[in-house]
């Protein structure tokens, strides 16, 4: 709970730090700050606690989130590199403290026990990411991608919003605890009221739309695409993250009395998510378009989980988010990496062929960009295969399985989109020069790498603690 | 000395050890490797020296505790580092290292980027020999799984011209294939338990040591009984014990009480079909084969041997030691099909090399032949045909390799593989032709040499069976014939009469000495199990005899 304290301060002092005549420093205080948070956060373990009158419930699924959400964050601030050189248009400080907000609202998400509390930790991220997505000013698409993630999200908010009210409308209550008290009372006298089921629904596509799941994905593509690529990852992990966290949570204990309504439909998105995911991404000419395509259906594999709703399920997501959120870092830190250094009709390259012959000129790079490919497409011996493994567990233990063969043929779809671009890098001759980057930069590059091969081979160690 | 380790991580760390030479060592590469190779197979040939045939079961066993997974209310999954051999992998353990050598010195012909070539053939050759000395179903799939990633670069980097295609195709069949095998291992996981571990953790026994076959009895009946909490079961991938039908939770999804049903069709029917198509695409078995001719094409020489020689024969090991071992009632529901789709095999394979022009695409469609004789002898559940499938997965192991060879030799020459830009080789490249001849001859089923043990033994085991319609075994028959007709029609054109091709002449040199020290002792160890296959026979008796009481 200290955690969302501090972070909230944190963000205001990175404003004022703003005024300081060395940007230099921003980067290594917003680390620290969130390193604090992080220790702050594990203080917090085997602690059950609820605060700020039954709003916000702090337990070790909290903190295991709050955790990857946290190491997230700080990986991403770690490849950032001040936002690039460009005095007059970039105000890190600003960047920085907006982060470190949605971080909060995050953590909001994960913690949530009062619907209202949800929806502001919904809000809080929401809007720092319709912020980050235009910082690039002068870029059209970043603008573009900016009124559009505002525009779609707003309305996915009002429908939350309006899931929320009709659900204290049939309910009586805010509270995970009293509607799930409600609708298990009701579903026993077979008394549920439509308000209930229209309420759910609506909730649900809220959700939905923040972690980008089929049909409510169209805005991923082009936003994530627009936006510059360190928010781009930001996006595509911490809002994920924290999205099936809250997802999850509501679903398993609110609504688990209704499990037979919503799962069905549920299982049909998951279908939907997975082969619209899945198959777009193969037929993409830019890595970036591509990343946002397996993003979504990354989402498909998540709501597997969801759907199965067994007593593994939670730990399932959890350690696919971190094994996700691990190599996603990567990815996109060697795509800004490269396309920052490679043009193309006057932006930065973000197609395949700017990846040519990469493990000539940057062998590490290529490694790092290998291993978090492999680790996306669920090979053994990475993170991402255990991941995959523990979901499809679930999925086993739950009998679904025809959703089963559906996600084990989209995941051999996979293999041939993520092999594109180590095709490129290893197969294809080199263009252009070697890329420079700094050691800070390089460093955590690794670190996710070897934090991605370690758990692929033990992966014991975190999966215990979840 | 843990000898099954040291097979699995000498080439493993000679990987590593290559990476960490400077590029200036480059001629050393080849020679290291050469020396790795040499040594492995000095290893695993004591391995089989001291292989004793009268024990029935896993020797030189070695287990670690690697990945102990808690899933709360759902019990422990245990994952164990376990390794040993039997009647059945130590055959192919040695085969193994025998490619692997024959490969290293066929290496020498590639001269581009050697550190990462010979770096990732040692990989190769350590996952490989990991595969087939696994005993937990995970360790063999990561083997099985990671295996892939050297060949696609090995195939990807030194390639023919459309090598992209080829070894995307490679990667995208056999992990389409392997997907659905860890589909069934989870299944498998979820539905047994390893007996001596749950004594453990309910309390029957403090220490392993006490663990006896009564207490064994006392587990099972327990869990028969549904007496163990099932927070207190320690799920497994061993393969010893997924073989045991007494240790699948009763109820669960894959016990053979339970009698599940998924799509209207018995879940362990199911989960066998589905292990059957996993190694199917790697043997492989027509329809599923069409990636094995892309690949070969493209392949430089030494990774078409190594392919054909090794790769190929894990999918013959797979269906052994998992699908039928761990579902013999799906063995014999299937048991015609499998036969049916054998000799499917052997026929396609055989009209299509009979086809060909490119002599590489004909040897690979005669792989596909020669594999189909495996499926047969397989299915037949016989004694006679189980020995004969091995028998004939360790024949091929050998004469495949010698095929390659003999293809790449021409190939190195002329850059040419057509079989009609030919004509009358046997003038200018004598010895060439004397041991091409070995190699067609022998592969063809030549009495004498071991593919006619092989060949001959299952379609008698087919004969033999009541699961195999005779029309099949006639069947098969008939691909025998095809096989000669291929063989020696491509014999004649190649080599026979005056000597002709569109290439300068003074190109077509006999065979070096590197050359026939490959071609050579592959012909004499093909001669030599074709008139004592009782070396073989041998080894492999006990293990057939264990594994047929199962049906």
């Amino acid at each position: 709970m200290l955690s969302i304290i501090s972070l909230s301060i944190f963000g205001i002092v990175n404003l004022f730090l703003g005024f300081l005549k060395s940007r230099r420093i921003l980067l290594p205080a917003t680390l620290l700050f969130l390193i604090v948070a992080l220790i702050l956060n594990s203080m917090d373990w085997n602690q059950q606690a609820l605060y700020f009158g039954d709003m916000l419930r702090v337990n070790n699924v909290f903190v295991n989130f709050a955790g990857i959400v946290l190491i997230t964050a700080l990986l991403i601030v770690g490849i950032s590199r001040h936002f690039g050189n460009d005095e007059e248009h970039t105000h890190p400080a600003e960047y920085y403290a907006i982060l470190l907000f949605s971080v909060t609202g995050a953590l909001m998400m994960i913690g949530f026990e009062n619907l209202i509390m949800l929806f502001v930790g919904v809000e809080v991220l929401s809007v720092a990411m319709y912020v980050l997505t235009g910082t690039d000013k002068r870029n059209i698409r970043s603008n573009e991608a900016a009124l559009k993630y505002f525009l779609m999200g707003s309305f996915a908010t009002g429908l939350l919003l309006f899931g929320v009210a009709m659900v204290y409308g049939a309910t009586g209550s805010f509270k995970l605890g009293g509607i799930a008290s409600y609708v298990q009372m009701a579903s026993m006298y077979g008394a549920v009221s439509p308000l209930l089921y229209v309420g759910l629904l609506f909730l649900f596509i809220g959700m939905l739309f923040k972690v980008s799941a089929a049909p409510f994905h169209f805005w991923t593509p082009d936003v994530y695409e627009g936006a510059p690529t360190i928010f781009t990852a930001f996006m595509s992990t911490v809002v994920k993250t924290a999205g099936f966290a809250a997802f999850y949570k509501i679903a398993s204990t609110a609504f688990a009395g209704v499990y037979g309504f919503w799962a069905q439909s549920l299982a049909v998105m998951a279908v939907l998510t997975l082969l619209i995911g899945n198959i777009t991404a193969a037929y993409q000419g830019s890595f970036k378009r591509m990343m946002a395509y397996s993003s979504i259906s990354h989402a498909g594999y998540l709501l597997l989980a969801v759907v199965a709703k067994v007593p593994s399920s939670q730990s399932a997501i959890l350690f696919y988010s971190l094994s996700y959120s691990l190599a996603t870092v990567a990815a996109f830190g060697v795509l800004m990496a490269v396309s920052e250094s490679r043009q193309f009709e006057g932006r930065g390259d973000d197609r395949y062929e700017a990846f040519n012959g990469l493990a000539k000129t940057n062998p590490l790079l290529a490694f790092v960009l290998t291993v978090s490919m492999l680790s996306l497409a669920g090979i053994p011996l990475t993170a991402g295969f255990w991941g995959k493994f523990f979901i499809f567990s679930a999925a086993v233990q739950a009998n679904l399985t025809s959703l089963l063969v559906i996600a084990v043929l989209m995941s051999c779809v996979g293999i041939y989109y993520y092999f594109r671009v180590i095709i490129a890098m290893y197969l294809k001759p080199a263009e252009g020069e070697g890329i420079s980057v700094s050691a800070g930069f390089t460093l955590t590059l690794v670190l996710t790498t070897v934090l991605t091969l370690l758990l692929g081979v033990f992966p014991d160690v975190v999966k215990n603690i979840f | 000395m843990p000898i099954l380790t040291t097979l699995i991580f000498l080439p493993l760390l000679g990987a590593i050890g290559l990476l960490c030479l400077p590029d200036s060592a480059r001629p050393v590469f080849r020679w290291v490797t050469l020396v790795l190779c040499a040594l492995h197979l000095a290893l695993s040939s004591w391995l089989w020296l001291s292989f004793d045939k009268q024990l029935i079961g896993y020797q030189f066993t070695e287990t670690f505790d690697w990945i102990t997974l808690t899933l709360g209310q759902f019990g422990v999954i245990s994952i164990d580092y376990a390794l040993g051999v039997d009647g059945l992998s130590l055959p192919m353990v040695w085969l193994t290292s025998l490619v692997m050598l024959v490969g290293a010195v066929s290496s020498f012909e590639i001269k581009t980027k050697e550190k990462a070539y010979f770096s990732l053939y040692l990989l190769l050759t350590g996952t490989v020999v990991g595969c087939f000395v696994a005993l937990d179903l995970f360790l063999f799939f990561l083997f099985f799984e990671f295996m892939l990633l050297p060949m696609y670069f090995l195939v990807g980097l030194w390639g023919g011209p459309r090598r992209e295609y080829a070894s995307l195709k490679f990667f995208l069949y056999t992990l389409a294939g392997s997907v659905f095998i860890l589909l069934v291992m989870i299944a498998l996981y979820l539905s047994a338990v390893d007996p001596a571990e749950t004594a453990l953790s309910v309390g029957l026994v403090k220490d392993r040591a006490m663990i006896t076959d009564q207490v064994l009895d006392q587990v099972h009946l327990a869990i028969s009984q549904l007496q163990v909490d099932p927070a207190q079961l320690v799920h497994t991938f061993d393969l010893r014990y997924l073989s045991d039908p007494a240790n699948y939770v009763p109820e669960s999804l894959l016990s053979t009480m339970a009698g599940h049903e998924i799509f209207g069709m018995s879940a362990r029917l199911l989960a066998f079909a589905l292990l059957f198509i996993g190694f199917a695409v790697k043997l492989p078995m027509v329809p599923l084969h069409t990636w094995l001719p892309d690949a070969h094409v493209e392949a430089p020489t030494p990774i078409s041997v190594v392919l054909a020689g090794i790769l190929l024969k894990i999918g013959g090991y797979g269906f052994f030691r998992i699908a039928y071992e761990l579902f013999p009632d799906g063995a014999v529901y299937f048991a015609a099909w499998i036969a049916g789709l054998g000799v499917l095999s052997i026929v396609y394979g055989a009209f299509n090399a009979l086809s060909q022009n490119d002599l590489k695409r004909m040897i690979a469609y005669s792989s596909v032949s020669h594999m189909g004789f495996v499926l047969l002898g397989l299915a037949a559940l016989t004694p006679e045909g189980a020995n004969a499938a091995i028998y004939q997965l360790f024949s091929h192991g050998i004469l495949s390799p010698m095929l390659f060879l003999v293809a790449g030799v021409i190939y190195e020459r002329t850059h040419d593989r057509s079989i009609d830009g030919y004509r009358g080789l046997a003038t200018p490249m004598p010895s060439y032709a004397a041991w091409t001849a070995v190699a067609f001859f022998a592969s063809l089923g030549l009495p004498g040499f071991s593919g006619f043990i092989g060949e001959f033994f299952s379609l008698m085991g087919a004969f033999n069976s009541t699961y195999v319609p005779v029309w099949m075994v006639v069947a098969g028959g008939f691909g025998l014939v095809l096989g000669a007709g291929y063989f020696l029609w491509t014999f004649q054109r190649v080599f026979l009469g005056k000597t002709w091709t569109m290439h300068d002449t003074s190109v077509l040199t006999d065979l070096t000495f590197r050359e026939k020290a490959m071609l050579v002792p592959l012909g004499l160890l093909s001669l030599a199990f074709g008139i004592l296959p009782g070396t073989l026979f041998s080894i492999t008796e006990g293990y057939v005899m264990e594994f047929l009481k199962k049906f």
